[in-house]
């Protein structure tokens, strides 16, 4: 799915968070926004989720206004910084949440639920986790369980936030192939937040580089190490 | 430019839960003070003097006040050695003396007004005791003090407990390798820090106390200038069905307890900025 | 270890034996004379003429009708006082609003004001003598003097417990399960029963049961609204004042004990709660 963030403005309080920011993701790729904290990208990340409302402009959805669309609507797959998994559900019955929260007539029957969520497990590679809380799981099979979680809607886009930030170096490194090849196998249009410029330029399509509520630079990684179009991407990246 | 007044959210349940909380709110609290304070402004401030300002009430307002004070500051330091002892030592009965901290929020206060009179009456087992030795404790002073204590008990031992809970060793350590007596280490280190929530559990124990009736009615004998509480007075206008007479007092009563309440929050700011805690 | 038998090595965060003796037995005195003599005496006191004695005095007619009224009042304004701390909880943690601390200290209000001022409120507000009051008396509804108004001064005086139980719980817990919850599609109603409920179940069980004990027990701001008729707004702790002044001491000191055992399975389940789900509810103790 294409999406189009038309002037997107946000502030909290009095305290601007999103100058109006404009950006065209195309369908299928995987984008970074990349920046420190309080560049406003995962302000940029809740918006697109509809976790947040701007205050101004619009995002359009393969070229349909969805700025109104409520986040259940939006159906994004959604994965959280530390994950949000629920914690008093096993790891099957947090893939399996979203389709038992579908109205009765859309719902799958439990048979297919089951069948859903045992091809999820084994999308990530994980496929005797089941019967597990999230408690007992280490850092990483959390974070792809939260994958899985998000992937069981069958969801229009994938958005992260900082997908990596709560594992140590060892694993990170690990998981970014992981989510590479679930986007390449899905094909869904993903964007991820990171601070790590690193884990972007290696990682993503495309990167966008963010700071203060502003874009500073939209660019294929090579090109943005080539050509750094401000001061501040040029330190960024270097750092 | 001013800050929204609230920030928009895809939460689920603003109307509904702002509607139930406001509405309960109102009808529940704020409606009923609100007509307190207007029966007040319709009865006029002269009026409101002239009920406050004769010599019964000045001294049931005196008496609940200074009463629920020194109550207060005998749970200050009990709460804080009950505090103390119930975290750093270990010994047997330790787990029914904590959750016997307790039994003065569980238990209602009228039981709690007939069984310390049952006590401490001159008839009772230690108010016999105490009658031995000339000392009088029901239907005096005393036994409204004992009521006090008692319904305050749990405020100061509660609110301090966490705060020794998360002391560090390594601070004690460090003041021991100081140089410091473990007495001092105690008066200068581990006092200090307990003192904003020691405060706190002080404000709340006073501001109970102050208010206090089903536990002292029964203890205190109700002499008119003796041991007659300010609560008390409400009740008897209420029976007479004097409600101006009521407002006014306790009128009195809650600007006063806000009073307290407020000064206690600034000493507890004060303190709190003086030690760096936030 | 290091072998402690060779010479006693006490460590420099440690009292010395003879203080740490002595704290205990004051803390152990002191919590002995104020707390366990009392809880004694209730008991001594009802059992004075024997087991037989006592179980009459429950039997009795205006007992047992005091029983079925507090009942009555805790059933509904336990309930009552559990929907509105689920709201305010909600309320207050799940949104960003101006004037949030404002709202925070109106909940906390009853805390600071004393019971009989607040059946004084009431009566004030919705008594016979008021504009409201006697328009609802004249349409056959009354509120002083019957059991609305006591209810009223129950939730009054319990208003903060379970709010006050929740709101630091659900702070720390945070939003994030329940956004995730959003992403996942579910509405409203199926994101609280499924995430927010499960997550905060055992500190709203234990808010109820300190609200339900304070309900039970609830004496002056009753006292005030009642109007004390016996049979009719008589409750358990009306009663037990009532029948302490006419010398009835162990129908009173009977009734007494029935509720003392109720603040004791309170405490115990208070207990058994704070150990089990130490993590769920809130380590402030401020009630």
């Amino acid at each position: 799915m294409h999406i189009e963030i038309d002037e997107i403005a946000k502030s909290f309080g009095t305290t601007a968070a999103l100058h109006p920011v404009s950006l065209s993701i195309p369908s299928g790729a995987l984008v970074a926004l990349l920046g420190p904290s309080g560049s406003g990208k995962t302000t940029l990340l809740r918006i697109l989720g509809g976790l947040e409302y701007p205050n101004s402009g619009r995002v359009l959805f393969d070229g349909e206004d969805a700025t109104g669309l409520t986040v259940q609507e939006r159906r994004a797959g959604f994965v959280f910084q530390s994950y949000a998994l629920f914690r008093h559900m096993t790891v099957f019955e947090n893939i399996a949440y979203g389709l038992k929260a579908r109205p009765r007539a859309t719902r799958p029957p439990a048979a297919e639920i089951a069948r859903r969520v045992q091809r999820l497990l084994d999308l990530i590679q994980l496929p005797d986790i089941a019967a597990r809380y999230p408690a007992q799981l280490s850092g990483g099979q959390r974070q792809r369980v939260a994958l899985a979680r998000a992937l069981a809607i069958e969801p229009r886009m994938l958005l992260l936030d900082e997908p990596f930030g709560a594992l140590d170096a060892r694993v990170r490194k690990e998981l970014r192939q992981g989510l590479r090849d679930i986007h390449d196998a899905t094909g869904l249009t993903s964007v991820f937040v990171t601070h790590d410029q690193e884990e972007a330029m290696e990682l993503a399509d495309l990167v966008v580089v963010m700071s203060m509520g502003r874009i500073e630079q939209v660019g294929r990684p090579q090109d943005i190490r080539a050509r750094p179009a401000t001061a501040f991407v040029r330190d960024f990246i270097a750092a | 430019m001013g800050r929204p007044l609230y920030q928009r959210s895809p939460m689920p349940g603003l109307g509904l839960s702002a509607g139930i909380t406001l509405t309960m709110l109102s009808i529940v609290v704020l409606l009923p003070v609100g007509a307190l304070l207007a029966k007040g402004v319709s009865f006029g401030p002269g009026n409101l003097w002239d009920v406050v300002n004769r010599e019964r009430v000045w001294s049931a307002l005196f008496l609940s006040f200074r009463l629920s004070f020194f109550a207060a500051i005998f749970n200050l330091v009990f709460g804080t050695l009950l505090a103390w002892v119930l975290v750093r030592y270990r010994f047997a009965g330790r787990r029914l003396l904590d959750a016997a901290v307790d039994l003065p929020f569980a238990l209602p206060t009228a039981v709690a007004g007939i069984a310390l009179t049952a006590l401490y009456a001159p008839n009772g087992v230690l108010g016999g005791l105490a009658q031995q030795i000339g000392w009088k404790i029901a239907y005096t002073q005393t036994g409204i003090l004992i009521a006090l204590v008692f319904v305050g008990l749990p405020f100061v031992a509660r609110t301090v407990q966490p705060v020794v809970e998360e002391i560090e060793r390594e601070v004690e350590e460090a003041s021991a390798t100081l140089g410091a007596s473990r007495l001092t280490t105690l008066r200068r280190v581990i006092l200090p820090m307990l003192a904003p929530a020691a405060l706190t559990g002080f404000a709340l124990a006073l501001a109970r106390a102050v208010g206090e009736y089903g536990s002292v009615i029964f203890i205190a004998g109700n002499i008119p200038l003796k041991t007659e509480i300010a609560p008390l007075l409400i009740v008897i206008q209420l029976e007479e069905f004097n409600y101006d007479a009521a407002a006014a007092i306790g009128i009195a009563m809650l600007t006063i307890s806000f009073a307290m309440l407020l000064a206690i929050n600034l000493i507890q700011i004060w303190s709190r900025r003086r030690i760096g805690y936030v | 270890m290091s072998d402690a038998s060779a010479f006693s090595f006490r460590a420099p965060t440690d009292e010395s034996p003879l203080v740490r003796r002595a704290l205990i037995g004051v803390a152990v005195l002191g919590l002995g004379l104020l707390v366990g003599a009392p809880l004694v005496a209730v008991f001594a006191e009802a059992l004075k003429q024997g087991w037989l004695a006592a179980l009459k005095s429950l039997g009795n007619r205006d007992a047992l009708s005091a029983i079925w009224l507090t009942l009555t009042i805790a059933a509904i304004s336990v309930p009552l006082n559990a929907v509105f701390g689920i709201a305010a909880a909600w309320l207050i943690t799940r949104f960003d609003f101006r004037g949030k601390a404002f709202l925070i200290t109106l909940i906390d209000l009853p805390f600071s004001v004393s019971p009989v001022v607040a059946g004084l409120c009431i009566v004030l507000m919705f008594g016979a003598n008021s504009l409201l009051g006697g328009w609802l008396v004249a349409q056959g509804f009354p509120i002083v003097f019957a059991l609305p108004g006591i209810v009223l001064a129950t939730v009054f005086i319990t208003f903060p417990f379970i709010a006050r139980e929740l709101i630091p719980v659900m702070i720390e817990q945070g939003r994030a399960e329940e956004e995730a919850a959003l992403t996942l599609g579910a509405g409203g109603w199926h994101l609280f029963r499924t995430v927010t409920l499960p997550n905060i179940r055992w500190a709203l069980l234990y808010g109820v049961l300190l609200c339900n004990a304070r309900a039970m027990g609830e004496f002056g701001a009753v006292a005030v609204v009642s109007g004390k008729i016996r049979g009719q707004t008589a409750t358990m702790p009306i009663t037990i004042e009532m029948l302490y002044n006419e010398y009835l001491s162990v129908a009173a000191f009977s009734l007494a004990a029935v509720l003392t055992l109720l603040a004791l399975v309170t405490l115990l389940a208070k207990t058994v709660l704070e150990r089990r789900h130490a993590d769920q509810i809130a380590a402030t103790h401020r009630h």
